[in-house]
């Protein structure tokens, strides 16, 4: 190491106080970037990475947050004794931040132009630098085209709502690059994406820090994306940095628990730690979706007139066995969550039939048989709980409703509790009492209640960390095998798909272009969109990485749509 | 842009041809003889068959309903039975001074309730905050004509620079002519003294009426604001070093406005219906004090055609507001176009 790094933190304490409480949340958190080194900081969720972040770039909110000990050094500059004109001059400009989510990190009511036009002009302003509104237009041109945007005009026009999730991830980094940082903060860039998208994101930031020289911090809970991403790292653990080492030190000897805890987690893709599914049951089919179709009006003009379809699912045809957990996979957009809401009787068909264990579901859609018979999981436990209602109340409302009678509705609750692991005290507690773990499974709980025979479920494990991830797949593995369940696994987790999934379907475009026995599709993809999803997944070991599949560019391009160009 | 109003001025076209047709109905099927009524409990059988016949109350009520479309697209809202003048010439009359007070009212309530829930999000939790939260629920809780006494007491003991009853002055002897507006009219005849005058009389009405609306919106205004400036588009721009100044109105107003503004053009509905009670304890010479006496005379024709009035104005205020919107928002209108 030569000089002084971009980037020094050393000994950094930071508490929050809320209510006269305090908790400390930092503790002794001490890093650095070399100039031109990408860096990554890993950790789940609450382990104190993005409060590194904020109090990094000066946007940590103060109070709450307080900062008890440590120093921060930009260039051999304190930044936390720094006055606020002097770090607010570095905003954007020695230091800049790319946000995770590319569909909120725009203001909705601004043009991206004038959004980038601030960026610009402010910046020029703290400098004392004078640019006519010319130049600063033509160096933000400059910077589209570098993030590969063909056509800056027409961009610069679009509000943020026109335009695509990847385009907008590549205007946001843009739009953090318009003022040369030399630091770069990326917190978890393309995870919101999806998985193909993602990797043209990836690709294109190493391509940056390299031309550019910057140096990059990457904030990410993404195993697969350090390894792409990372010349060292930092694992994170409860405001603790618990171990650090070069990219290669860190996957093949990691050290601390928590570190191999992580790795252990990851579902792979290819190779020993692979788990095959299997079916034991003699084959009887379960649920048989008939060459079935769904078509939204498009409707539009003055007295909202139908102008034309979108077909969103286009003549699918499944049939999923008792016993089977079935993968339907594909990215935003695929058809899959429509196809599953057809499944749940939620939607109609517009042609064809689906038959769930002889139920034809177009007529049997919001019966009592058929609600006993399948039920939903859904992706966000935060969401699809009722925080104003106990854990109780939640799962006695489909009791009710399954006419269980009110004194067996405690001994029942009992018991779907202790099905999921959960003590039988969470029963009064209220949805923000619990973890997302613990949500997810009263979720299931839930679902459980009337005793169906299938279960539809929708990412559930993709709002949750990884180690918690695990932990639900695990219990539902054994909930499938001790109640006789069936299963319909709908996600974008190919990998997580890969270790859970005996049978899978792969989505494209309202269509299944493949569907086999898990192993067969992932070891020998036939259709090019599939080897496309495979091949982007960020992977843990250079021997998974091998035996991904590999797509020439021409027949990737013709599966996937463009995330350059506007259409 | 275009597109959009058109579409939303023919959705609002149809909100008052509804509208015509409910309270002509409602007006038809009340009890009570309206010829009777007319011409006095000493009127002949006689006479009163030959008022109803006049009136055309003999004919079924959908040809009644046609004659009274027609009428109303040609402007006519048919005869008063008070006055004896057309309703509409009545209406034309009391509307401007109704006008002025609540164009007042909805400029008092903007330009007060906007910046003061701006503070108080701005000084979320601190004293400022905890005085525009009291302040706006005394304006929620107290009814408007309370408060009406209330200012009007006040006045007349200690600010008696605020005159408690009419719209002007007597002594000064100005005709407002043009639009009928005083502060208007006032301007352009080149008569300061009247427009100052005005805005005496104008005050408390205003005050009382906009009350209720400044509390509301205020509140909103606040927690727009701050759960605006909780998304990551705020941090985002902090991080850019975007001034604190500039993210506060370009970025986290103008998003955060859509919901207060919305409100206001809801609560216009209450609004017109506080200033027939307002108007009529400042004794305001507006469509109010027309409105009470003809209803309580059953005067059907001009009940109809006040109820009329006020859709029209709640319509526009509305109609105004969807274009404010349209403006400030532009996922309002590209949403229609895109698809077309």
């Amino acid at each position: 190491m030569t000089g002084e790094p971009i980037l020094g933190i050393s000994g950094l304490d930071i508490s929050f106080t809320s209510y006269g409480q305090k908790s400390q949340i930092l503790h002794d958190v001490s890093m650095h970037i070399d100039q031109g080194e990408r860096v990554s900081l890993i950790g789940q969720s609450g382990s104190g990475k993005t409060v590194t972040m904020r109090t990094i770039i000066g946007t940590l909110p103060m109070p709450p947050a307080i900062i008890e000990r440590g120093s921060i050094r930009f260039e051999g500059t304190e930044l936390l004794t720094l006055d606020k004109r002097a770090r607010n001059r570095l905003k954007g400009t020695g230091i800049s931040i790319v946000l995770q989510d590319p569909m909120l990190s725009f203001n909705p009511l601004l043009t991206i132009g004038r959004q980038m036009d601030d960026v610009v002009r402010f910046a020029d302003i703290r400098l004392n630098i004078s640019r006519r509104r010319a130049d600063r237009t033509a160096r933000i041109h400059e910077v589209l085209r570098n993030v590969q945007l063909a056509d800056p005009e027409r961009i610069c026009s679009a509000y943020p709502m026109m335009l695509s999730g990847g385009m907008r991830q590549r205007v946001l980094i843009g739009m953090a690059l318009l003022n040369s940082p030399r630091l770069l903060i990326a917190d978890e860039p393309g995870t919101a994406l999806d998985v193909t998208t993602q990797q043209e994101i990836l690709v294109l930031l190493n391509r940056l820090v390299d031309e550019t020289g910057m140096s990059l911090m990457l904030i990410t809970h993404n195993l697969g994306v350090v390894r792409e991403m990372a010349d060292r790292v930092y694992v994170m653990e409860r405001g603790r940095i618990v171990e650090t080492g070069t990219r290669a030190e860190i996957f093949n000897n990691p050290q601390h628990g928590y570190t191999r805890r992580l790795m252990e987690a990851v579902p792979s893709l290819y190779g020993s730690r692979v788990t095959d599914v299997t079916n034991e049951r003699a084959e009887d089919a379960m649920i048989k979706v008939r060459d079935i179709s769904k078509d939204f009006p498009l409707r539009s003009g003055l007295f909202n007139r139908q102008v034309g379809i979108t077909r969103a699912v286009k003549d699918v045809e499944l049939t999923i066995n008792r016993g089977d957990i079935f993968g339907i996979a594909g990215e935003s957009g695929s058809g899959k969550t429509t196809l599953a809401k057809m499944m749940l009787g939620l939607f109609d068909a517009t042609d064809g039939a689906i038959t769930m264990d002889k139920l034809n579901v177009h007529d049997a859609a919001g019966s009592r048989d058929f609600r006993k018979l399948v039920q939903i999981v859904y992706q966000n436990p935060g969401s699809s709980l009722n925080p104003k209602r106990t854990v109780a109340d939640q799962l006695s409302v489909p009791l009710i409703f399954a006419d269980f009678d009110r004194s067996t509705i405690a001994a029942r609750i009992r018991e779907l509790l202790e099905l999921v692991d959960l003590p039988a005290r969470y029963a009064s507690m209220y949805p923000h009492e619990l973890s997302g773990g613990q949500k997810q499974r009263v979720a299931i709980a839930r679902a459980l209640s009337v005793d169906p025979k299938i279960l539809v479920l929708d990412e559930p494990t993709s709002a949750l960390d990884v180690l918690i991830q695990n932990v639900v797949i695990d219990l539902l593995q054994r909930l499938r095998s001790e109640l006789d369940l069936t299963y319909v696994f709908i996600s974008h987790d190919l990998s997580l798909m890969r270790n859970f999934c005996n049978r899978v379907a792969i989505m494209f475009r309202g269509e299944i272009c493949e569907q086999g026995e898990t192993p067969d599709v992932f070891a020998n993809p036939q259709h090019p969109y599939t080897r496309a999803l495979l091949s982007a997944i960020p992977v843990l070991t250079d021997e998974e990485a091998a035996q991904k599949p590999i797509i020439e560019a021409s027949e990737r391009n013709a599966v996937l749509l463009s995330t350059t160009t506007l259409n | 842009m275009a597109f959009y109003l058109t579409k939303r001025a023919l959705s609002l076209l149809m909100v008052l041809l509804g509208l015509a047709v409910m309270i002509f109905v409602i007006a038809r099927i009340v009890p009570g003889d309206p010829a009777r009524i007319a011409l006095g409990p000493l009127a002949t059988a006689n006479q009163v068959a030959e008022l109803r016949q006049e009136m055309g109350l003999n004919d079924p009520i959908y040809v009644q309903l046609w004659h009274y479309l027609v009428g109303l697209a040609q402007g006519d809202l048919g005869k008063s039975l008070l006055t004896s003048r057309p309703v509409m010439s009545d209406i034309l009359q009391a509307l401007p001074a109704t006008f002025e007070l609540v164009l007042a009212t909805v400029i008092l309530q903007i330009s007060i309730s906007i910046p003061l829930g701006v503070l108080a999000a701005y000084y979320r939790d601190s004293w400022i905050d905890n005085i525009t939260r009291i302040l706006s629920l005394l304006g929620v809780v107290i009814p408007g004509f309370v408060l009406a006494i209330i200012l009007q007491l006040l006045a007349s003991y200690y600010f008696t620079s605020f005159p408690v009853t009419g719209r002007l002055d007597p002594s000064l002897d100005f005709q407002a002519n043009t639009t009928g507006l005083l502060l208007i009219d006032s301007v352009i005849a080149g008569r300061p003294d009247v427009f100052i005058d005005a805005l005496r009389y104008l005050f408390l009405p205003a005050i009382a009426l906009a009350a209720g609306g400044i509390g509301q919106v205020m509140r909103i205004t606040r927690s727009a604001m701050i759960e605006v400036g909780s998304r990551d588009f705020i941090e985002a721009a902090r991080a850019y070093g975007i001034p604190e100044r500039v993210i506060t109105f370009r970025y986290m107003l103008r998003v955060a406005s859509v919901a207060p503004l919305t409100i206001l053009g809801l609560e216009f509905a209450s609004l017109i219906g506080n200033a027939f009670v307002v108007e009529f304890v400042f004794s305001w010479p507006g469509i109010a004090s027309y409105g009470v006496r003809t209803i309580l005379q059953k005067d059907l024709n001009a009940v109809i055609g006040v109820v009329l009035v006020s859709g029209v104005f709640f319509v526009i205020a509305n109609l105004t507001i969807d274009v404010l919107l349209g403006i400030i928002d532009p996922r309002h209108r590209i949403r229609g176009a895109q698809k077309a």
